[in-house]
């Protein structure tokens, strides 16, 4: 007889059983990349962004479904990395509608999640593509609803949406000709297919509901190891280090990075949300209130941490309180030693209890219902060589009103390569995000970039097409106004810059920023990394190809006739301006037969060389009329 | 009731023979090579300044007119019983104005009007030529201020810079400031905005494509309509120059062309190959 329910932390282990066979396959994921290039990275993104939603989970168990299922979604929405982890994070928040309020889901409400799932992720993206993730969810979540009529067995239904799922998958090659005409399925249905695989592979299993934890779930090894020793944890944080590493220091406007837990006294009375939220906006920012009835999660980036905390202690109790000063944990990331950046990482995350200055409440309570939240805590109090006391006084700095040290706007932008980022810089770019090609950051990334700006208006260049999403996620869950410019490559990002003006107001900025993008021909050259057929053209694993917009091009095994070839196609329609960032793979001598290449073709062009440092791509090219 | 008197300073840029034709009275800034001292395009002509500044060590630095230099000027005028139109450099790039304020105030009974050009080099300069041709057709202080208010609406302004360094370490950049250290061959069209301020219009990628923009936005300020041009270069027409002239030749209705040259203290904070263009419509 299967299961017929799951609690909150059934479905939570269900959940971890289906992220952890996810992440088995991620090179598998990876190979199926459209195009040889070396960037294949949708099962890395999908990994990674379940990795962030299971990470929340372990933080916030409950056995409540509704409550377990809203704080998945927070999780996979902040760390959304890539389009087809922007997806998948929308199709679990369908979870969160269809089991609010309820402490078991069944079939029914299994069926419903997936339906919503499918509707709000179509919803969040613009142009949605069949043959995809999505056609896949959707035709899954179809069987769901047939089923969920013929059987409430949980196992013999999600059988049946798995089946339908992967022989959707199966026929993704029919409905998108690219994927036909390279021999593929589409990547991203195959990670869902693997996600349900391992939903499937949790309800076979017959279990008690205590007793349901793969051992070798990701979930155990966070909560068994110490915090810094955990291997799962730091490959989440991992990706923060060069991120952070872009900011300066002094631009952090709110240092300390606060997380507690208000337990209410009386919950008779309802939270006041948007005033204490308003409360909090006034001196700080990134405010996060998760309300559940009894107890309220608050986060908050301030530069008062105590008059936060006497705030927060008129509505109850707090509990597991992490402080952290932003400012140092920053310093110590610019001026780290060679350790590794996931021991670095750990370090500066370091949480550190507050004296009791404040009042007459105890500085951390671990509370029994939070066992990594209290560990950590913990651990941050009995630290004898914690760096802290030195750092503890606050800036000496008079607050002012926010808007005078408001700069109209702040921008930020994904790049990759320190030529490149320099270059992003010189142009005004406030903070150069590493990523693009090879890793994407995810939607917190972009957040804490935006929420380090002390701007009125915050313009993202994603420069990826797989980081639009993630940026417009970001864009939506930030405090303040920002508009994601969808430039595709760095030279468009660079272009879009050069369009952008600190007098104009933001609608006309992003028009102009938009319209210059559109203007640039792009060029990529890199190595194929396996045979394939594309476009009338024979590629075999390690030639060069080159890629003009999101058409391979040309392909040969010189690197210097690939990129004239390239060059060539690319100034079918004239241009006045030819840009070329090298990366790594360039080399100097076939950098300047390009250049003279080009003086002889196309002696009215104004050409520039410049290091861009890329990885993978031993040549980015742009050209503008 | 006497002729208005035109009161300008140096930075207005006008040569020294249409300054006397009309009757222009001129007030030098100067300008400090270490220990030496030098009145704006008086002691010092352009050529010799790009000169100098190409062989001196440091950098020149400028300073404002004395209130007395005014006063003496003012008095002048005010004897012989003449009301005075007095314009000069944006307030926003030097405290010249503020002299010029003070040594009138030190003369209350004299009918002294001080206008702030919001502009630089030519830009005040063409206000001053309208404002000293007004004064010779016999127009009053009022009819005159009031015109050249009016006209500085209608004029446009663009120039280019070979770096933006010189107007970086004067502190004139204003919002061109975001371009300071740019890695790539960027050329920001510069102009002065309404608040007498260095602002970047836009911003393109080399030098040719700087001109054609110049050229584009002229014609399509003045579509059809012959203009006063003129050309504000330093000393030796540059490339850029060049090119600048040929192509407003062959595209925009020129009326009537000058070219002055951009004198030493102007040449300071802009540097040496700073191109301008300033039309207004005839």
């Amino acid at each position: 007889m299967g299961r017929r329910s799951l609690n909150g932390a059934e479905w939570a282990a269900m959940i971890m059983t289906g992220a952890l066979h996810l992440s088995r396959h991620v090179e598998r994921i990876n190979a199926l990349n459209v195009f040889p290039v070396p960037d294949g990275d949708t099962g890395t993104n999908m990994n990674m962004t379940m990795k962030a939603g299971v990470a929340e989970l372990e933080r916030r168990p409950s056995d409540e479904a509704g409550k377990a299922a809203e704080v998945l979604a927070r999780g996979l929405l902040m760390g959304a990395r890539g389009n087809s982890g922007v997806i998948l994070s929308q199709l679990f928040r369908g979870f969160v509608k269809a089991a609010a309020g309820l402490h078991e889901i069944r079939v029914a409400e299994f069926a419903a999640a997936l339906q919503h799932g499918v509707e709000i992720a179509y919803k969040a993206v613009v142009k949605p593509v069949e043959g995809t993730i999505l056609t896949v969810a959707r035709e899954a979540a179809r069987e769901g609803a047939l089923m969920a009529r013929r059987t409430d067995d949980l196992f013999v239904w999600m059988r049946e949406v798995q089946r339908k799922a992967a022989e959707t998958l199966a026929r993704t090659p029919d409905m998108l000709p690219v994927l036909k005409q390279v021999g593929v399925v589409d990547a991203g249905g195959q990670g869902l297919v693997f996600l349900y695989e391992g939903f499937l592979e949790y309800l076979q299993t017959e279990g008690s509901a205590v007793d349901t934890r793969p051992a070798e779930s990701p979930a155990a090894s966070v909560i068994q190891a110490q915090p810094a020793a955990s291997p799962e944890k730091a490959e989440i944080a991992l990706p923060h280090a060069p991120v952070q590493a872009q900011i300066a220091t002094e631009s952090i406007v709110f240092p300390y990075d606060m997380e507690f837990f208000i337990r209410r006294t009386s919950s008779s009375a309802p939270f006041p949300e948007a005033e204490f939220r308003r409360a909090l906006e006034r001196d700080g920012d990134s405010v996060i209130i998760i309300d559940d009835g009894d107890t309220v999660k608050v986060h908050v980036h301030s530069r008062k941490p105590g008059d936060v905390l006497n705030l927060a202690l008129t509505y109850g109790e707090l509990t597991d309180i992490h402080i952290l000063n932003m400012r140092q944990q920053h310093r110590g990331l610019l001026d780290g030693q060679e350790t590794g950046s996931a021991a670095r990482e750990m370090e500066a995350r370091q949480p550190v209890g507050v004296g009791s200055g404040a009042g007459g409440w105890s500085a951390v309570e671990a509370g029994a219902g939070d066992p990594p939240l209290g560990m950590e805590a913990a651990t941050g109090i009995s630290s004898p060589d914690s760096p802290w006391p030195a750092q503890t006084v606050a800036p000496a700095r008079v607050p002012h009103p926010h808007a005078h040290e408001m700069a109209p706007y702040g921008i930020v932008a994904v790049s990759v390569g320190e030529g490149n980022a320099e270059l992003f810089r010189s142009l005004g770019v406030d903070v150069v995000l590493t990523g693009g090609q090879t890793m994407n950051p995810s939607t917190e990334d972009v957040l804490q970039a935006i929420e380090a700006l002390a701007a009125e208006h915050v313009m993202v260049l994603p420069n990826n097409p797989n980081i639009i999403l993630a940026a417009e996620q970001a864009a939506n869950l930030a405090g303040k106004p920002v508009t994601v410019i969808p430039t595709r490559s760095i030279l468009q990002g660079m272009a879009a810059m050069l369009a952008f003006l600190e007098d104009e107001p933001a609608d006309v900025n992003a028009r102009r920023m938009a319209e210059a993008a559109e203007k640039v021909v792009d060029g990529q050259v890199t190595k194929a990394v396996r045979d394939t057929k594309i476009n009338g053209l024979d590629i075999r694993e390690g030639q060069y190809i080159g890629i003009m917009g999101k058409a391979i091009v040309t392909a040969g095994d010189r690197l210097l006739d690939t990129v004239c070839g390239l060059l060539e196609r690319m100034m079918e329609n004239g241009g006045d301006v030819v840009t070329v960032l090298t990366g790594e793979g360039s080399d100097g001598e076939i950098t300047q037969r390009i250049a003279d290449w080009l003086a002889e073709r196309y002696p009215d062009a104004e050409l520039e060389i410049r290091d861009g440092g890329q990885p993978l791509y031993p040549y980015l090219l742009a050209v503008e009329q | 009731m006497a002729q208005v008197a035109v009161v300008t300073d140096s930075t207005a840029d006008i040569p020294a023979a249409e300054r006397e034709r009309l009757g222009i009275e001129m007030v030098p800034l100067k300008v400090h090579f270490g220990e030496e001292t030098y009145l704006d395009n008086i002691d010092l002509t352009p050529e010799q300044f790009y000169q100098k500044l190409t062989a001196f060590s440091g950098l020149p630095t400028t300073s404002q007119p004395s209130p007395a230099d005014f006063f003496e000027v003012y008095k002048r005028l005010a004897d012989a019983g003449r009301p005075i139109v007095s314009i000069h450099l944006s307030s926003a790039m030097s405290g010249t104005i503020q002299s010029a304020q003070l040594a009138k105030s030190m003369l209350p009974e004299a009918d002294i009007t001080v206008v702030d050009g919001r502009s630089a080099s030519f830009g005040t300069g063409m206000l001053v030529v309208t404002a000293a041709e007004l004064a010779n057709q016999g127009a009053s202080a009022a009819e005159i201020a009031e015109r050249v208010a009016q006209m500085r609406k209608n004029t446009r302004l663009y120039f280019l810079v070979d770096t933006l360094e010189y107007l970086q370490r004067g502190g004139r950049i204003g919002k061109a400031s975001a371009l300071i250290g740019s890695l790539l061959n960027i050329k920001p069209i510069l102009t002065i905005d309404d608040e007498g301020m260095v602002s970047p219009l836009e911003k393109v990628r080399g030098a040719k494509k700087a001109v054609a923009r110049v050229v584009e936005r002229i014609a399509a300020d003045f579509p059809n309509r012959p203009v006063d041009l003129t050309l504000a270069i330093t000393p030796g027409f540059t490339d850029t120059a060049r090119e600048l002239e040929e192509r407003l030749k062959n595209t925009v209705n020129i009326g009537r062309q000058r070219v002055v040259e951009i004198g030493p203290v102007i040449g300071t904070h802009a540097g040496p190959g700073t191109v301008g263009v300033f039309v207004l419509p005839m």
